[in-house]
């Protein structure tokens, strides 16, 4: 069930909060031993808190969409009393004495925690091949990569184990793991949803956002996550007519699997279809975007991490090679990034005079397997984690809200993401583009098959 | 290029040597992305300081 649909059933007494959990709950105990999406699960908690909740209910206290639904948090988010590893030797015993503001807000929305969603160690990575809490597996094809760092919550909403997972995104952390599980990713405005009681890895890229199954789900959750929420969710037959959507004529297109390049073609098509007005745009240099991005992002994350640098043997080597870059970084260099940052955001920010929203590939390549370390994209041959971020990362250097959404599936059944970037705190514009495109092109209902398929 | 090595032995705690020849190409082809980059700055150039920092 979606948000939405459990939302009504709940309210027409054909369900209650503690039957959707029991639901949810089983699910995770059939299906995580396959997967590995959860690293804790709450079994006793989230049953006593969906009874709370169907007596407040029955008394006529109603928090709202959320009140009764089960979700999970991404480990790094910090919940009073509840493990929070953050997929890390170093967190292996960490129990928070407080919540997570975002947490805070779901308690007080009605949400259930049912448990803590895994990741790649220290969300410092794109596979979710967690060295200490083991691989975590694509629903669609277990021998794949759900993407990471957000992978728990990704492969967990896919299944079907919670409608809703919260995740955090860096360089494409939501995103990556949208696209290659077939769920939505909102990744909204840098700090519209707050990062305190989130264990930082960037901080001035670290993005907390919701994934869902769809786009109303997610325009629900995040209405209940953000600091000033607009309240916005798209009504059923989404008008997009006159809507400006902007094509970019430069670099998303330049080295992509043709199978993504279609369907995100295929999503321009159904937007025009629909009454969008199609507009080719030139965007400035994305490549220098991902340059500084690479560079910021290195730098803080060694400084994030500093207290635990002299334990080296008890880092993944992928993450310790990432901090030891950053250790290596001067800090001038890293002012510089900065000061770059701020010439490039404001070149980027004039498309927003010619285009309500812009529609990219999310990720240039459906889902590689689990320990692939290359793709062959046309005559290149990549690095698979450079790949993944190669469309995500420059956004969160501009700190602009984005969204990932399945647009279409590959020949071997795997999903493809779409990508639409707004204007900041344009998360509505981005809602309303995604939601007409989900009900024309019935992707969802596509990608619910995979609760089939996980069985 | 900079010496990594050098730079990396400095640093408290170290980098051992082994684990900087692996990182120094990635290190080695960021430098030569990003040294253009900084050379292109302007003098009066600020720092980023949020998402609405574009006027």
């Amino acid at each position: 069930m979606t948000i939405l649909e459990a939302a009504a059933a709940l309210r027409s007494k054909k369900v209650s909060a503690v039957e959707l959990v029991n639901e949810s709950l089983d699910r995770v105990a059939r299906l995580n031993p396959r997967l590995n999406a959860f690293i804790t699960v709450l079994e006793e908690s989230s049953r006593a808190r969906a009874a709370e909740l169907d007596t407040e209910l029955a008394r006529g206290l109603d928090r709202g969409p959320l009140h009764g639904i089960p979700i999970a948090h991404k480990d790094l988010i910090l919940t009073k009393g509840v493990l929070t590893t953050a997929g890390s030797k170093f967190f292996a015993n960490f129990v928070p004495d407080q919540d997570a503001e975002v947490a805070a807000k779901l308690i007080a929305a009605g949400a259930v925690l049912i448990g803590k969603a895994g990741l790649h160690e220290l969300a410092y990575g794109t596979t979710s091949n967690n060295p200490h809490y083991g691989p975590i597996c694509n629903p669609w094809d277990v021998e794949r990569i759900p993407g990471g760092s957000s992978g728990g919550s990704g492969a967990a909403v896919a299944a079907g184990l919670v409608p809703m997972a919260t995740g955090t995104d860096t360089g494409g952390s939501i995103r990556i793991p949208a696209s290659f599980c077939g769920v939505v990713g909102l990744k909204p405005t840098f700090d519209r949803v707050s990062r305190r009681g989130v264990l930082p890895l960037g901080f001035t890229l670290d993005h907390i956002g919701p994934m869902t199954r769809t786009v109303r789900d997610a325009a629900i959750s995040f209405n209940a996550m953000a600091a000033h929420p607009s309240g916005y969710v798209p009504p059923s037959n989404t008008d997009i007519r006159g809507l400006r959507i902007g094509l970019p004529r430069n670099y998303f297109f330049d080295r992509l699997d043709p199978e993504v390049a279609g369907a995100v073609r295929t999503a321009f098509q159904t937007a025009a279809a629909l009454g969008g007005n199609i507009v080719e745009i030139g965007l400035p240099d994305m490549e220098a975007l991902n340059t500084i991005g690479r560079l910021v992002l290195l730098v803080e994350a060694a400084t994030a991490l500093r207290p635990y640098l002299h334990r080296r043997t008890e880092f993944g080597r992928d993450v310790l090679a990432l901090l030891d870059q950053g250790r290596l970084i001067s800090p001038a260099d890293y002012i510089d990034a900065q000061r770059l940052r701020r010439i490039y955001a404001r070149e980027f920010s004039q498309i927003w005079t010619q285009v309500d929203c812009v529609f990219t590939p999310a990720t240039p390549m459906a889902a590689p397997r689990i320990g692939q370390m290359t793709v062959q994209l046309g005559a290149v041959t990549e690095d698979t984690r450079l790949a993944s971020t190669r469309f995500a990362r420059a956004i969160n250097t501009l700190g602009i809200p984005a969204l990932a959404l399945p647009c279409g599936f590959t020949k071997n059944n795997l999903p493809i993401g779409l990508q639409i970037l707004a204007a900041p705190n344009h998360e509505d514009t981005i809602l309303r583009a995604s939601a007409a495109l989900e009900d024309a092109m019935g992707i969802v209902a596509q990608a619910l098959r995979v609760q089939k398929y996980a069985r | 290029m900079p010496d990594w090595k050098k730079l990396a032995a400095a640093l408290d705690p170290p980098i051992p040597e082994s684990d900087v020849a692996e990182i120094a190409p990635v290190l080695d082809a960021l430098e030569a992305a990003f040294r253009p980059l900084q050379r292109s700055l302007p003098p009066d150039a600020t720092m980023w300081t949020g998402p609405g920092d574009v006027e």
